[in-house]
C-alpha cells in the first residue's frame, strides 16, 4: 500500500495579502496587485512597475522576529507563510513528532545582492576598464555584512524554517526557476510516499523585484512594458499580452502522511495524489513549441494519480503572460485533455498577483486547495481580447461557482523544466 | 520498497589535480596537490591570495560542435557541469543526443537530470563595464543605468547565472527529458541530487539519470563571502600546497577550488542487460539538518549523522558493513571537529577504524561540487581496491578521531559512504555498494 500524502497547513505572503484569506478573497474579487515600483527607481527602465508585497512586518506574524533580523527578504516572507501553515497543521500542539522525521524542502530563490554597496564597489574598484579586484576585496570587508551575503545562499531559507521547527530530516532547496516549489512539492510528497519522512515543510520563496532581477528579465524581453496600464499589464492567454509581470512571495504548506494527520486529529485540506516532472531539451531561451515535455509532465502526474483527465476539474495554468508560454501551454493541454480541453476551466492567478518565480507553484497549489474547499475558482483578469492561438476557458475576468473536487496545477521553468501535481478533496 | 536497483555506470569529473576520472584518479593516488597563488584575477587585496584552480579549461571542448555558440552563456559552473556530465556519458557507454544520437537507445524521456549547485558569482568585469557606464560625477546613477547602461549586457545575461542551467544545459545536449531537478543545497547539493535521481528510478519515473554537483566560487565576490566567514586559510602563502590539511593538527581553514563530478546511475538490469560495466550499486541516500545551523558563524556540521544514519538504513547496511568512509573535512578546525563527532554520532566506535579519506587537501573546496568528486573517488576506491591518501594529513587533530592517511592503501572496500554537509546546516549522503 502506497503511504498518502496530505496538506494539513497552508500559509502565504504575496502581494495580495499576507495571509490565506485575504489572498483568496483579493483573487476571488480579481484584484490587482500591480503597481509602481517602490523597491528601486526603476524610472528608467523599460518595465516601471511590479507586483510587490507591502507594508510586511515579520514582527507580526513570528514571535521571535529578531532571530531572523538578517534573514533576506524572501525569507522574511516565507518565515510568515511557514508560521500560517504550522499553526494551521496543528502540529505546534503536537508533541509526538519525532524531529528527525520532519523534513523541509523547498524551492527559494537566491536572496537579493546588496545592490547599493555592488554597484558602488563595481564603479569604485574600476581601473583601465577592469575590475580592480585589489580595491574591490578593500571595499568589500569594508562595506559588506557577512550575514547579507551569507543569506544570498538559496539554502538559507530552509535554515532558518529548520531552525523554527527544530527539523532534522532531509533538508534540500531546489532552484529550477518558475517550477521550483511545484518541484519542491513533488518530492517532498515522494519523501514522505517512500517513507524517509512523516512530515515536510514545503513550498517556495522569492524576490527578483531588485536592480539587476528586473534588469535581466527585462534584457530578455520576458517582462511587460505597459508603463501606462500597469495594474492591467499581466494579461495571460490575451491576445495584446506583451510579457509577464514580476511578482514576490512566499508559500509554505505542511505536508504530511495520511494516517500521521489522522490519528493526531488534523483537519486534511488535500491529498496530493499525483506528481509528474520532465524536461523540454530544447532550447534555453525557449520552450518547446509544440510544448511535448509541458505534456509529458501533465501525462506523467495522471497515470502517478491513476486519474483521467475527465476527473480534472480545474487546471492552474502557469499562465505567465508572454506570447510564448500561453501558446505553449494551451496547445499542451489540448494534447493531453484532447475534447476534454476546451471544458476542464483554467486560469491563470499571475493576472492578479503576478509572477512569484519560485514561489509561484506553491502558491498556485494553495488556490486549489481554496477552489476544492469553497467549489468556487479564481479568475483569469485583463482577458479581454482573445488570442486564436489561446482558445480553452481561462475563466476570464469574474470568478466562478463550479465543483470541484480534483485540480492539476503547472509550471514550466525558463530551461525546460516541466512540473505538474495533482491534488483532490481530503478524506 | 521496489525491486527496481540503481547502478553506476559513469562517472565523470572536472577536478584541480586533473579532468577525466583517468586523469583524476592517478593524480589523486600519486599524491598530486593543486593548491597555489590565485593567477586567475589579483588577489592581493584579499586575505587568502590560493586557491586550487583549473588550468586551460573550457567547455568548448566538450560540448557538440553545434553547441559552442552556446558556451558563451555559460558561468564556469554551468561550464564544469556540463564537461562532466559529457564525460560521465561516455564512461558510461549510455549513448545519448551528444555521445551517438544514432544507436540512442534509452527513451529521452525515460532519462533524467539532477545536479546541483550553489549561487553563482556574476563576472565582475563583464558587469562593471556596463555599470561604469552609468556614472553621474563618479557615483553610479540609476537612471543612466535604466536608460541605457544595462543595454551594455547580452540579452541572455540573466541565463548566465540561474543556477538550474547546469542541468538544462545537460538535458539539452544530451537529450535527457525526463524528470530534471537542481539541487541548490550548498556542499549537500550533489548526494541529495545523486540521492534523488536515484529515487527516479527506484519509483520508476526515468531509467538512467545524469547526477552529482559543480561550483566554482573562485571569484572576487566569493572569496569575500567565505572569508567573511572566517572558512578560509589566511596562512598559506608560503606553502600553498600544503596550506588545506583536513583533519589534520595544523589545519587551518579551507581553501577554495573549482569542479564537479556527475555520476550516470541507471536500473540494474537493464545496465547489465546492455553489458555496462557497473561501478557499483548506489543503494540509498539519506539527508538532515541541524537546526543551529542557522547560526552561520559557528561550525556546524549540518547533522551529518543523521544524513548517514538515514543512507544507511536506507541501503539495508549496518557500521560493520562499511569499509570506506569519504568525509567532506574542510580544513576549517571547528568543522572538522563537528564532522568527525558526527560520522562517531552515525558509525559508533567504528568510525575510528574504518579507512577514511578527504580529498580537499589535494582539490580544495568544490562546494556544490565537493562530493561530487568525493563519490568518484569512492568508486574508483571500490573498483581498485584502494584507499586514496589525504593529501596534507599527518597527525591527527586531538578532536578528530577518523583512521586517515596520508598513504595510499590496499583494501577491499565493499561498502562505502559519502558525506558532505554545508554553512546553513544541511547534509547529504550516498551508500555505494559493490556488485559481486
Amino acid at each position: 500500500m502506497r503511504r498518502r500524502v496530505v496538506i494539513t497547513g497552508m500559509g502565504t505572503v504575496n502581494p495580495l495579502g499576507h495571509d490565506v484569506e485575504t489572498t483568496w478573497h483579493a483573487m476571488l474579487a480579481g484584484r490587482s496587485a500591480i503597481s509602481k515600483n517602490e523597491l528601486f527607481d526603476a524610472s528608467t527602465y523599460p518595465t516601471t512597475f511590479a507586483a510587490q508585497v507591502k507594508g510586511y512586518d515579520l514582527a507580526a506574524q513570528v514571535p521571535n522576529a529578531a532571530r531572523h533580523a538578517h534573514a533576506g527578504r524572501h525569507c522574511k516572507f516565507a518565515l510568515g507563510a511557514a508560521r500560517q501553515a504550522w499553526l494551521q497543521s496543528g502540529l505546534d500542539r503536537f508533541d509526538r513528532l519525532d524531529p528527525t522525521r520532519l523534513g523541509v524542502y523547498l524551492g527559494s530563490g537566491e536572496g537579493s545582492l546588496d545592490d547599493i554597496n555592488f554597484t558602488y564597489m563595481l564603479a569604485h574598484a574600476w581601473k583601465d576598464g577592469r575590475c580592480d579586484t585589489a580595491k574591490w576585496a578593500e571595499l568589500g570587508y569594508k562595506l559588506l555584512n557577512v550575514f547579507r551575503e551569507v543569506e544570498q545562499e538559496s539554502n538559507m531559507v530552509v535554515a532558518h524554517l529548520a531552525a523554527e521547527y527544530g527539523a532534522r530530516g532531509p533538508a534540500i532547496n531546489v532552484l529550477t526557476a518558475c517550477a521550483a516549489s511545484t518541484q519542491a512539492i513533488g518530492e517532498a510528497a515522494m519523501l514522505i510516499r517512500e517513507n524517509d519522512v512523516e512530515a515536510v515543510i514545503s513550498g517556495g520563496a522569492h524576490s527578483m523585484i531588485h536592480l539587476f532581477g528586473v534588469m535581466g528579465f527585462n534584457r530578455l524581453t520576458a517582462l511587460s512594458q505597459r508603463n501606462d496600464e500597469y495594474q492591467s499589464a499581466s494579461r495571460p492567454f490575451d491576445l495584446t499580452r506583451d510579457g509577464f509581470v514580476l511578482g514576490e512571495g512566499a508559500s509554505v504548506l505542511i505536508l504530511e502522511e495520511y494516517e500521521h494527520a489522522r490519528k493526531r486529529g488534523a483537519k486534511i485540506l488535500a491529498e496530493i495524489i499525483g506528481y509528474g516532472a520532465s524536461a523540454d531539451a530544447f532550447r534555453i531561451t525557449d520552450q518547446d513549441p509544440e510544448g511535448d515535455g509541458a505534456a509529458t509532465s501533465m501525462r506523467l502526474a495522471l497515470a502517478d494519480a491513476k486519474v483521467s483527465p475527465a476527473d480534472i476539474h480545474y487546471i492552474s495554468a502557469h499562465g505567465t503572460g508572454t506570447k510564448q508560454n500561453d501558446q505553449v501551454e494551451t496547445r499542451a493541454v489540448k494534447a493531453v485533455f484532447g475534447d476534454l480541453a476546451k471544458k476542464v476551466p483554467m486560469s491563470s492567478i499571475k493576472s492578479m498577483c503576478g509572477h512569484l518565480i519560485a514561489a509561484a507553484g506553491a502558491t498556485e497549489l494553495i488556490t486549489c486547495i481554496l477552489a476544492i474547499r469553497d467549489q468556487i475558482l479564481p479568475p483569469t483578469t485583463n482577458l479581454s481580447t482573445p488570442d486564436p492561438g489561446c482558445d480553452l476557458d481561462y475563466i476570464p475576468n469574474a470568478a466562478r461557482k463550479a465543483r470541484v473536487e480534483t485540480c492539476m496545477s503547472n509550471n514550466f521553468g525558463f530551461g525546460g523544466q516541466n512540473n505538474t501535481l495533482i491534488i483532490t478533496r481530503g478524506s | 520498497m521496489s525491486d527496481r536497483r540503481v547502478a553506476v555506470t559513469g562517472i565523470g569529473v572536472v577536478s584541480p589535480i586533473g579532468i577525466g576520472i583517468e586523469t583524476f584518479w592517478k593524480a589523486l593516488l600519486g599524491g598530486a596537490k593543486s593548491v597555489g597563488p590565485i593567477t586567475q584575477f589579483d588577489a592581493s587585496g584579499f586575505p587568502c591570495r590560493i586557491a586550487a584552480q583549473l588550468s586551460d579549461f573550457s567547455a568548448r571542448d566538450y560540448v557538440p560542435k553545434d553547441y559552442r555558440k552556446a558556451v558563451k552563456v555559460m558561468a564556469r559552473d554551468i561550464e564544469i557541469a556540463v564537461a562532466t556530465a559529457e564525460m560521465a556519458f561516455r564512461d558510461s557507454g549510455l549513448a545519448t543526443r551528444s555521445t551517438d544520437e544514432q544507436k540512442m537507445q534509452i527513451r529521452p524521456k525515460r532519462l533524467g537530470c539532477n545536479i546541483g549547485a550553489g549561487l553563482i558569482c556574476s563576472d565582475l568585469n563583464e558587469l562593471g563595464a556596463a555599470i561604469n557606464t552609468s556614472l553621474t560625477d563618479g557615483e553610479f546613477d540609476m537612471k543612466i543605468w535604466g536608460k541605457s547602461g544595462m543595454n551594455n549586457l547580452t540579452p541572455l545575461w540573466l541565463l548566465k547565472y540561474l543556477p538550474n542551467m547546469l542541468s538544462c544545459h545537460v538535458t539539452i545536449i544530451h537529450g535527457c527529458e525526463g524528470p530534471s531537478n537542481c539541487i541548490t543545497c550548498g556542499d549537500a547539493s550533489a548526494p541529495l541530487a545523486v540521492g534523488e535521481a536515484g529515487r527516479y528510478i527506484t519509483r520508476d519515473m526515468a531509467d538512467a539519470a545524469a547526477a552529482g554537483g559543480a561550483e566554482s566560487k573562485l571569484n572576487p565576490m566569493g572569496m569575500v563571502r567565505q572569508s567573511m566567514l572566517g572558512r578560509l586559510c589566511i596562512t598559506g602563502d608560503a606553502d600553498p600546497a600544503n596550506a588545506c590539511r583536513p583533519f589534520d593538527r595544523r589545519h587551518a581553514g579551507t581553501v577554495i577550488g573549482e569542479g564537479g563530478g556527475v555520476l550516470i546511475i541507471e536500473e540494474m538490469k537493464p545496465a547489465a542487460g546492455r553489458g555496462a560495466k557497473i561501478y557499483a550499486e548506489m543503494a540509498g541516500h539519506g539527508g538532515s539538518c541541524d537546526p543551529a545551523g542557522i547560526d552561520v558563524l559557528k561550525p556546524n556540521a549540518g547533522g551529518l549523522g543523521q544524513a548517514v544514519k538515514n543512507a544507511m538504513r536506507n541501503a539495508g547496511v549496518g557500521p560493520e558493513d562499511v569499509d570506506l568512509i569519504v568525509a567532506h573535512g574542510t580544513g576549517v578546525p571547528g568543522e572538522d571537529a563537528a564532522e568527525s563527532a558526527q560520522w562517531f554520532e552515525a558509525l559508533g566506535g567504528s568510525a575510528g577504524k574504518i579507512p577514511a579519506v578527504a580529498l580537499t587537501g589535494a582539490i580544495g573546496s568544490l562546494f556544490a561540487g565537493s562530493c561530487g568528486v568525493g563519490m568518484a573517488a569512492a568508486l574508483m576506491a571500490m573498483k581498485d581496491g584502494v584507499v586514496p591518501p589525504t593529501a596534507n594529513f599527518e597527525k591527527p587533530a586531538d578532536d578528530c578521531g577518523l583512521n586517515l592517511s596520508g598513504k595510499t592503501r590496499q583494501a577491499d572496500i565493499r561498502c562505502a559512504v559519502c558525506a558532505s554537509f554545508t554553512v546553513g546546516g544541511q547534509s547529504g549522503a550516498c551508500v555505494f555498494k559493490k556488485v559481486p
